[in-house]
């Protein structure tokens, strides 16, 4: 399966939050491969902690790939070659993770009919290959949401299942951008059924993940006074009468992560050591991010709402 | 099958295979096989239905110029072709093999192409071929730039995927692997024999063979799509059996429509549909080299591990045929 | 080796050998404008030429070492272009004008057999074969996007593309032949076109490539000789083209029609479209057990023979139109 992450704005936390749902996958079993498709700012290897194993992909990226002038892409074994000193003892049981790395120093860059086919060739193999591909997507609307519409519209994935998820922040402001990504002119749904997609089929196959959302009922809160309080709670009422007007609301929506500065400032996996010997993340949050990797395949929570 | 005996004699062979799953829900048949495989209009598929169902495509050729990889750094500049084909046994698992062959000297020149050409397979180094240096250059894969007959394979593959009789199902996730190889002449009245058969990383496997004067390269090549779709069998049912998660942790949830089989039986089945009946050394490897498979049964022991995971999966089916009530435990591996 | 006991005919291959001349000769090719011109320019043609036959054939000798070569003669009349004339009209007058020459023409082909015989794809077949020239630098990977429909003796000059942003446009670069001494000879020749309706059409050069493998007795379909010569029998011949067999033995005791070597005698407004079939020749890969079978018969018949097939296609030009 194919798990497509978009976001309209930067600052969603959509790689870091789809990055650690590959890792949670991977570890629960599944092969995993991680695709950068972030062809602006590549920065999959920082999340995963590959610096070094990066320096000898080279000219090997993605970029490179999709403009021919490699064959092969190169992929990076997450487990072999991480400098996490928790994600190289590699957990008993798990499937493989391995990240395909943009070229360092890549651009944005258009495609054409030529792009178009190696991207079919390589999503195919990877769907061979791994139990689920997740593709980091630049923001908002990109070359790389574009192609990948045209590669699922394409007749030779035309058996593999795909979903999308859509990361914004629970602000405001988040809310109508990811709306508009989704359905105005020029969204994805529009642009996708351009491309051939049925309507339908491609709205159900569409999810939002709120980021950074605070839970007024967290510990992390509780300090704060009962006038904030209120004012927090009637700000979470109304932004989910607007989510829900733009057709962002809660029946379409597949998890939340809470605030959680690991995620903010350190823009890497969440481990359970972090949680459990170091402390540093919210338990919450690690739950948030299995329960939304689990109902990745979960059909319940797919489909026309 | 080209003939050989044309060009000068050659001192060293080398190749690379890949042996991928067909991405298809069904193995093709071998009206299906002859379709998928037939590269050129003009030629025929080599169908053929005993020992089992095989066919296998004409050879195409890829005009290459270029420095020969070398563990010495020597640089050695050589022009030619290499060869390519696809092979795919019993509709379900497909390889494509590039190889060429080197002779011990060229012309310092390049010659017109029309006379590379009437050589099909054969690579001229410019004047002398170090050729220690270059075997081992290549079966280390070069730098960048340098003969890479794994793209012409790997370009063959791509090719072929993008055959629309493919429906992008497989019944099974698996990995590509790649076996590099490379043919020395072997010492004066020795046999053919395998110097060393390595497992290398990230699904790459080497072989180094010495092999008599006069063996064609193309039989060398088929010894090792032999050896390379047996090894790819035995890493493929490893890593389902790696996979069948046994502990209490809860498994993903599968999309599609939910089956009421037990996780283990619907991890094992495609096994058991699609692999299990492919296992047969030596079926199509030429007379004079089919008995360097005894040095691989005699260790590691190849079919020795076959029959092993065989038994690990019908095990695993039959305990999962008594109804869970019967049981005392749940299945352990 | 294989098994002696038990066989496979589909596992093995198989390649149909062809009776072989020592040479093929052409006496010439015969399209619309010349038709039209009227019989004057025939016979013209048919006067220019026989000396070069005269010179063709006591070459042919010389190589043969003194025994006596066995030679034949072709024609080719293109009904692939335009449709003109009809055999019955075209034949009788064709042959009637050599004769006055002093020359026969031991076999009639048409030009649309190079393109499709019968169900056979020939021209399609051989494009198949096209095993492009690599420039120096080519290890392995994929060629540069190549011109579909396009050939080259040389890597063509780069495309002008629209440099990414903040990148310099790159100045022009002249296209190279691979091949080149010093300098550069570039061609590029066109193999088809596809007509809007999606027809395709096989160009002059390329089909005379086609006609000159047949000629050579290299083409073979899934291991059959193409273009086999069909006997002339009764006195008639059809009132349309297609009726007449790709390829016509006129005469019944004429020498083979393929050969170890062609000659073809022409008049010079062919040297652009013979040096073109020269750079395709140049980069097919023939069937190689067809070429076998000619090494080896050429061998035992003491005839030394190029290896490469482009250096085994002669031609002789003569002044005029």
């Amino acid at each position: 399966m194919f798990v497509f992450a978009a976001s309209d704005k930067g600052g969603t936390g959509r790689s870091v939050t789809s990055a650690n749902l590959a890792y949670q996958r991977a570890l629960g079993g599944d092969h995993v491969a991680y695709v950068d498709f972030d062809f602006g700012s590549p920065t999959a290897a920082a999340v995963f902690d590959v610096p070094s194993a990066m320096r000898g992909t080279r000219e090997r990226g993605l970029h490179s790939y999709l403009e021919g002038e490699v064959t092969e892409p190169a992929g990076i074994d997450i487990w072999r070659h991480t400098e996490h000193s928790v994600l190289r003892a590699r957990q008993n049981q798990a499937g493989r993770l391995v990240l395909y790395p943009g070229d360092i120093g890549g651009g944005e860059f258009a495609t054409g009919e030529e792009a178009l086919e190696r991207c079919v060739d390589l999503l195919l193999r990877l769907n061979s290959e791994f139990d689920l591909v997740v593709v980091d997507l630049s923001a908002g609307r990109s070359y790389a949401v574009d192609l990948v519409l045209a590669a699922t519209a394409h007749p030779r994935t035309r058996h593999v299942p795909y979903r999308w998820l859509v990361f914004h922040r629970w602000t405001h402001q988040h809310v109508i951008a990811a709306a508009g990504l989704v359905h105005h002119e020029n969204g994805i749904v529009r642009s996708g059924v351009d491309r051939g997609h049925d309507e339908e089929t491609l709205q159900g196959s569409i999810r939002f993940v709120r980021a950074a959302v605070p839970d007024p009922e967290s510990p992390l809160w509780s300090q704060v006074s009962h006038a904030q309080q209120a004012w927090m709670q009637s700000c979470d009422k109304a932004l989910r009468r607007l989510a829900a007007d733009q057709r962002v609301g809660d029946s379409v929506v597949l998890g939340t992560v809470p605030l959680e500065p690991i995620l903010q400032w350190r823009e890497q996996l969440i481990t359970e050591d972090d949680v459990l010997s170091t402390q540093i993340a919210n338990k919450e949050t690690l739950e948030a991010l299995e329960e939304i990797a689990r109902r990745l395949t979960d059909d319940s929570h797919w489909g026309r709402p | 099958m080209a003939p050989e005996g044309t060009a000068p004699r050659a001192v060293l062979a080398c190749g690379e295979v890949r042996t991928c799953l067909l991405p298809a829900g069904q193995a093709l048949d071998s009206r299906a096989a002859a379709q998928l495989l037939r590269l050129r209009a003009d030629e025929r598929v080599l169908v053929s239905e005993r020992p089992n169902l095989y066919g296998l495509s004409p050879d195409t050729l890829t005009g290459v110029d270029c420095r020969l990889p070398s563990s010495n750094g020597a640089r050695v500049r050589a022009v030619g072709t290499v060869a390519a084909r696809a092979a795919l046994t019993e509709g379900r698992v497909l390889q494509t093999s590039a190889y060429f062959r080197v002779p011990a000297t060229g012309p310092d020149h390049r010659r017109p192409w029309g006379q590379y050409l009437v050589r099909p397979g054969v690579v001229e180094p410019f004047g002398r071929l170090p050729r220690e240096a270059v075997a081992e250059g290549l079966l280390d894969g070069g730098r960048h730039g340098e003969l890479d007959v794994g793209l012409i394979a790997d370009g063959m593959q791509t090719r072929l995927l993008r055959h629309p009789l493919l429906d992008h199902r497989p019944p099974l996730r698996s990995r590509p692997t790649r076996l590099r190889w490379v043919a020395l002449p072997a010492r004066d009245g020795d046999g053919p024999s395998i110097e060393r058969f390595t497992l290398a990383e990230d699904a790459l496997r080497t072989v180094r063979l010495r092999v008599p004067e006069g063996v064609r390269s193309a039989d060398i090549a088929g010894l090792c799509d032999d050896l390379a779709l047996h090894d790819w069998l035995l890493t493929t049912v490893v890593r389902i059996l790696d996979g069948i998660r046994l502990g209490p942790g809860e498994p993903w949830p599968r999309p599609g429509p939910a089956g009421d089989l037990p996780v283990v039986v619907g991890a094992l089945r495609p096994a058991v549909d699609h692999l299990l009946h492919l296992w047969m050394p030596r079926a199509r490897v030429s007379g004079e080299l089919a008995h360097l498979w005894a040095a691989l049964e005699e260790r590691p022991g190849f079919t020795r591990q076959w029959l092993t995971l065989v038994q690990r999966v019908r095990d695993q089916l039959a305990l999962h045929a008594i109804p869970p009530s019967y049981r005392e435990v749940e299945p352990r591996p | 080796m294989k098994d002696v006991v038990f066989r496979e005919t589909t596992a093995e291959p198989r390649t149909q050998s062809v009776p072989l001349s020592h040479l093929s000769l052409e006496l010439g090719h015969l399209y619309m404008e010349d038709f039209e011109a009227g019989p004057g320019r025939l016979r013209r043609h048919f006067e220019a030429v026989r000396p070069w036959v005269e010179a063709a054939r006591s070459a042919a000798a010389d190589r043969a070492g003194g025994g006596r070569p066995r030679i034949s003669t072709c024609f080719l009349v293109d009904d692939y272009f335009t449709r003109f004339s009809r055999p019955a009209e075209l034949v009788p007058l064709l042959l009637a004008e050599a004769g006055r020459a002093g020359l026969t023409v031991d076999y009639l082909a048409r030009e649309s057999g190079c393109a499709v015989n019968g169900k056979v794809p020939v021209a399609e077949a051989v494009a198949g074969r096209i095993v492009e020239e690599p420039p120096p630098g080519s290890y392995g990977n994929r060629p540069p996007a190549a011109q579909t429909g396009w050939l080259a003796n040389g890597v063509r000059s780069p495309a002008a593309r629209t440099p990414q942003a903040m990148q310099r446009a790159a100045a022009w670069q002249p296209p190279t032949e691979t091949a080149a001494r010093r300098h550069s000879v570039f061609l590029d020749v066109e193999l088809f076109s596809d007509t809007p309706d999606g027809q395709r059409v096989w160009s002059c050069p390329f089909l005379a490539a086609v006609w000159q493998l047949a000629r050579l007795g290299l083409l073979r379909h899934q291991g059959d000789a193409v273009l086999d010569p069909h006997p002339h029998t009764g006195s008639a011949f059809p009132d349309d083209w297609d009726e007449l067999p790709a390829l016509v033995r006129l005469n019944p005791r004429a020498a083979p029609f393929a050969a170890y070597r062609t000659c073809s005698v022409l008049p010079n407004r062919f040297l652009p479209v013979e040096h073109a079939v020269r750079v395709i020749l140049d980069q097919l890969e023939v069937d190689a057990e067809a070429l076998r079978q000619v090494g080896e018969r050429s061998a035992r018949e003491n005839v030394s023979l190029p290896a490469s097939v482009a250096d085994r296609v002669s031609y002789l030009f003569y002044a005029g139109s």
